[in-house]
């Protein structure tokens, strides 16, 4: 396994031993959106339509979102907290694979929440969630949670670098839903808000999940009467692109982080 | 990882050659009306290291021991000055540096404490890319040499502190590094478990390895570092063997025993022309007082008309310790 790969399953795994040694870390990130879907259902257990996907994919994006935000976005703080940062930091390693290791097992563990939300929906609900394509809905899930984390690198290295993007973040994590589609189709929102959506990596990913879940989805689209794989592929397309930009932007607020800690000393106390 | 043909920046035969290192950090005051002002951590620090060495760097708190060992490990970027590291530029090889080195820093935090030893030495074995195939030998070893195996399923939290500070050290090696960085090792540990530390310290330079240790106290000192160097505002302000530094010195202490002695006596010592320090101390029932002086026993008459009011049970002539050659040279 090239070393690289090595760095961050080692860090999945670490965070993931965390995830299963404390856990009361899991309970904000499943009971709020657990209750936030319940809620869904049961207000519109009426409606016909893809409702049901919107509720446990929603339920599951949210799982994603928190911990991204929250988990992934204090990655490097919790190093800090912990008072290990100084030797990860020392290692031959690189900081930003060690944090997208944690920010993969993050964003996983998010969807947890979506099996729960599912359970309910099949048990509680009677709502069935057929997938039309099992094999496109896991490689969509598993590229959208790359995205995810991605996102995941850029917030742990802002948090880091300004504190004020700590507090715009406390304020941006039900925006997120929102726009993302997590919860309801993009359209049915203002349309000035449709660019703030598109540039986010999960919208195009979110909008593949539903297109490999539900045959009747693509019929309220854009895409009605084309071929879902080809829509599929094209939004996993444009996710990886975007995905690949806040690569780019995460490895270079990385060297800032890096450098910044190197020079002033303020991240690890001298 | 560590490749052994890996070009090195100089063929220096030192472990580490620090030339006039220099740290200034930025530091902002005030809350509405901001200023900027300058905190030289280091001012200008020179030593070199021999390998198979055990260096020791002293110092008060805050005088730069520590931000001298983060500049060598990289941790921390100079402001001027420049240093080699097991031949390597410590600003331009950075990552060669780091996967040749190991730190140990003191005190219970840097572990991860909510999993197990095996599990925190996995950890680091993979950052500092030891080769999977050797991996769990290496752990398995080092968790013996520190006897820590019986207990290294265990989550670290359950862990005494002597146990976490010899799973610090484990940690330290994982890289079977040439040169270690040691930061107060034993800070905070009970004498037993620090004596304990410290013959493991010693084993390590038996077997070849080299060690930069900054520490408090003056007996490990002694005991441990072939050379010592007094680090005062940012600056060497001696360096040599333990012995070389107490016979700079060319003072001797004059150690006297007694009860009742005042304030006011102990002041009037600091007015004896080439009295350099005088400390007084409780022991069980009885004070002692320690006074630097080159007069050596030339004084004991001056003692004894000082002390007349009180009572006096010994007065002995001692040769320094590191500690008062220390204490001498700290504050000046």
């Amino acid at each position: 396994m090239p070393q690289t790969l090595r760095v961050i399953y080692s860090a999945f795994r670490m965070a993931m031993l965390h995830w299963i040694a404390d856990p009361q870390w899991v309970i904000p990130n499943i009971i709020a959106p657990f209750v936030f879907t319940t809620v869904a259902l049961t207000l519109f257990k009426e409606t016909t339509g893809p409702f049901g996907l919107y509720a446990v994919l929603g339920g599951g994006m949210m799982g994603m979102w928190g911990n991204t935000l929250y988990s992934s976005g204090f990655a490097i703080e919790f190093e800090k907290w912990q008072g290990t940062l100084e030797e990860v930091m020392a290692a031959p390693s690189k900081l930003l694979h060690v944090i997208t290791g944690r920010a993969v097992s993050n964003a996983l563990f998010g969807l947890t929440n979506m099996v729960a939300v599912l359970v309910i929906a099949a048990l509680g609900f009677k709502i069935s969630l057929g997938i039309a394509d099992p094999l496109l809905f896991a490689v969509s899930l598993v590229l959208t949670l790359l995205s995810v984390s991605a996102l995941g690198l850029i917030f742990a290295s802002a948090f880091v670098l300004s504190r004020s993007a700590q507090t715009l973040t406390n304020g941006l994590e039900i925006p997120l839903y929102l726009i993302s589609g997590s919860m309801f189709p993009i359209a049915l929102l203002p349309f000035w808000v449709h660019p703030a959506a598109y540039v986010l990596g999960p919208t195009w990913g979110i909008d593949a999940i539903r297109l490999a879940t539900s045959q009747e989805y693509i019929s309220q689209t854009f895409w009605a009467g084309v071929d879902p794989k080809i829509a599929i592929a094209f939004d996993l397309a444009v996710m990886f692109l975007i995905t690949s930009v806040y690569a780019a932007i995460a490895t270079v607020l990385f060297k800032m982080v890096e450098k910044r800690a190197r020079t002033t000393g303020t991240l690890v106390e001298a | 990882m560590i490749e052994p043909s890996a070009q090195r920046e100089s063929t220096s035969d030192k472990a580490i050659v620090a030339e006039h290192l220099c740290k200034v950090f930025d530091v902002t005051r005030g809350t509405l009306r901001r200023t900027k002002t300058q905190v030289v951590a280091v001012k200008d620090v020179s030593f070199e290291v021999d390998y198979r060495e055990l260096f020791g760097l002293v110092g008060p708190n805050g005088a730069g021991k520590t931000t001298t060992i983060k500049m060598l490990t990289t941790m921390l970027i100079p402001t001027s000055g420049k240093a080699t590291v097991l031949g390597y530029d410590i600003q331009k090889n950075v990552t060669k540096v780091r996967e040749r080195i190991g730190i140990v820093l003191g005190g219970e935090r840097g572990l991860y404490t909510r999993v197990s030893a095996i599990d925190n030495m996995r950890y680091f074995a993979d950052l500092y890319g030891v080769p999977v195939n050797i991996r769990e030998k290496r752990i398995k070893e080092l968790l013996e040499f520190m006897g820590l195996w019986d207990r290294a399923r265990d989550r670290v939290e359950t862990y005494s502190k002597g146990m976490k500070q010899r799973l610090h050290l484990a940690r330290g090696l994982i890289n079977d590094p040439e040169l270690i960085f040691m930061d107060e090792p034993t800070i905070g540990l009970d004498p037993e478990i620090a004596k304990e530390t410290r013959n493991m310290i010693k084993e390590l330079v038996e077997k070849g390895k080299t060690i930069l240790l900054t520490t408090h106290y003056m007996f490990e000192a002694d005991e441990l570092c072939r050379r010592v160097a007094i680090i005062r505002n940012g600056e060497i302000a001696a360096l040599d063997t333990p012995s070389g530094l107490k016979y700079v010195m060319d003072t001797s202490v004059v150690e006297v025993e007694g009860f009742g002695i005042t304030e006011k006596e102990v002041a009037r010592f600091k007015e004896i022309p080439d009295v350099f320090s005088v400390s007084a101390d409780l022991a069980e029932n009885k004070q002692v007082l320690k006074i630097q002086t080159p007069k050596g026993s030339e004084i004991i008459s001056e003692v004894q008309e000082i002390l007349k009011n009180s009572r006096i049970y010994d007065i002995k002539i001692k040769e320094p310790t590191l500690e008062d050659a220390y204490l001498r040279l700290v504050t000046g």
